[in-house]
């Protein structure tokens, strides 16, 4: 019995900070395009309007539910929840500290892994189910994109792994105590080449062409109102979040930093890389998505080979 | 191949290019005003509202002459006071915001700068009799647009 409410603590403990990370990456990614774009952003609401996502979340909770005619009924009412379980799921191994992890499973990167590509699944389902070209154009290229972006991110983790020889989260941050494993040239390379892919797997711009506003309206999700809506944004910045805060624990050193507690710097890190992937979306066009494709497999994939290959044979000399 | 690379090379310093231009943008001041809280000042001879200062005028109705919509209307009633002196009063004076142009012909014609174009640019209304008969009589006149706002003793300064 007492495991279970330990259980519940810890869920519960993880949906109140990913439903609160998420709406404050909200603002957050509105203030950063405004600062970017020379404008004040959100102002009313709260401070700085800090409390400008509470409002926006209340209306969305408010908004009529529209189901449009034909719709594929169980493929449309399941997409949200298959977007929105896995990265919640994926938060089951994320060190936020030596203690605060949910559980710190032997094959935990692997884990992470597997369960975010799951996603894809839930966008297609969406583009399946409206019943729209654009929507089921727009769950096609996230297919194509997300499957073709997954090996040179999962190359990169790979090099991670050959340096650590575990897939435990902890002993990849463990492995990290004399010196982060982006100062290493070869992980460097990784880091990069991680970022790149990350950012095509959450569908952010310069790789949004899943949801690209001037050709698609926007792609898989055109067609939910209200919180379905908000579920698929839910799931995006929390995808966000994942991808950023395995970057910060595989790379650049986890929770571990002098003077400031575990926790801050973990989410230091994490935050300063969203920050990035946000200035980066505020700055590049879309790409076009043979251009995508062509950089995915033609240029992405080899580079993370020959950085395996490289780095690999300096392991066993 | 060369071509290839030098290609490659190209697109990566352009986006660093680009990513600094953002950079640099981010500690610029911002060009926007957070508006209802803070308004943007007009220029000293931007064309707003019809303001009028009531001790100043001399009922010469030259304004009403000269303004070509007819969006202003003045009357007045002369009385003989005790000295044996004419004495004349303004009964009323209305502007229509509908009618009015903003040309500022009744400014430039008036002879003891009573009439004036102020700095009031917000004209919007809830209600259509909002804007149709402004008492210019009245210091108070656009307390439905700005309450902190009143009539002036003197025209401001335009030049």
């Amino acid at each position: 019995m007492a495991d279970l409410g330990a259980l519940f603590l810890q869920g519960s403990a993880v949906l109140g900070f990913i439903a609160v990370s998420a709406m404050y990456l909200v603002w957050l990614e509105r203030k950063v395009s405004a600062v970017i774009q020379n404008r004040m952003g959100p102002m009313i609401v709260g401070w700085h309007g800090s409390l400008q996502t509470v409002a926006d979340v209340v209306k969305l909770l408010l908004k009529e539910n529209i189901v449009p005619t034909g719709v594929d009924k169980l493929a449309w009412w399941l997409a949200p929840f298959f977007v929105m379980v896995p990265p919640v799921m994926a938060f089951l191994c994320i060190p936020f500290g030596q203690k605060l992890i949910v559980n710190d499973l032997n094959v935990g990167i692997l884990y992470i892994a597997s369960v975010t590509s799951v996603c894809v699944l839930g966008i297609f389902m969406a583009g399946w189910g409206s019943n729209n070209k654009y929507s089921l154009l727009g769950g096609m290229r996230s297919a194509a994109q997300i499957i073709s972006y997954e090996v040179p991110l999962l190359l990169s983790i790979t090099l991670v792994v050959m340096h650590t020889g575990t897939l435990s989260m902890q002993g990849i941050v463990a492995a990290q105590a004399h010196g982060w494993f982006i100062l290493k040239p070869g992980l460097a390379l990784a880091f990069l080449v991680y970022l790149i892919s990350a950012t095509a797997e959450v569908n952010r711009v310069p790789f949004d062409i899943p949801e690209a506003e001037s050709e698609l309206g926007a792609g898989y999700h055109t067609e939910y109102t209200g919180m379905k809506f908000a579920i698929f944004f839910l799931s995006e910045y929390t995808n966000v979040f994942i991808v950023s805060s395995v970057a910060a624990t595989l790379f650049l050193g986890g929770w571990q930093g002098p003077f400031l507690p575990p926790l801050v710097w973990f989410l230091l890190k994490v935050y300063g890389i969203i920050f990035f992937l946000m200035w980066v979306r505020w700055t590049l066009p879309r790409v076009r998505m043979d251009q995508m494709m062509a950089f995915a497999w033609k240029f992405l994939t080899p580079l993370a080979l020959l950085n395996i290959l490289v780095s690999g044979w300096a392991l066993v000399k | 191949m060369f071509q290839k690379i030098k290609f490659f090379y190209l697109s990566i310093i352009s986006i660093l290019i680009g990513m600094r231009v953002t950079l640099k943008n981010m500690f610029v001041p911002r060009i926007t005003l957070n508006y209802p809280i803070k308004k943007q000042s007009m220029k000293k001879k931007h064309r707003g509202m019809v303001d009028l200062i009531p001790p100043d005028c001399v009922i010469c109705y030259q304004c009403i002459k000269i303004c070509p919509v007819a969006a202003l209307d003045l009357a007045h009633k002369q009385e003989v006071a005790a000295d044996g002196k004419k004495v004349k009063e303004i009964t009323k004076f209305t502007f229509n915001g509908e009618l009015c142009c903003f040309c500022g012909l009744c400014e430039e014609i008036c002879p003891t700068d009573a009439i004036y174009l102020s700095q009031m640019y917000e004209v919007s209304v809830f209600s259509h009799e909002d804007v149709l008969n402004i008492d210019l009589m009245d210091p108070k006149k656009y307390a439905h647009i700005d309450s902190a706002y009143s009539t002036p003793e003197k025209k401001p300064n335009k030049n």
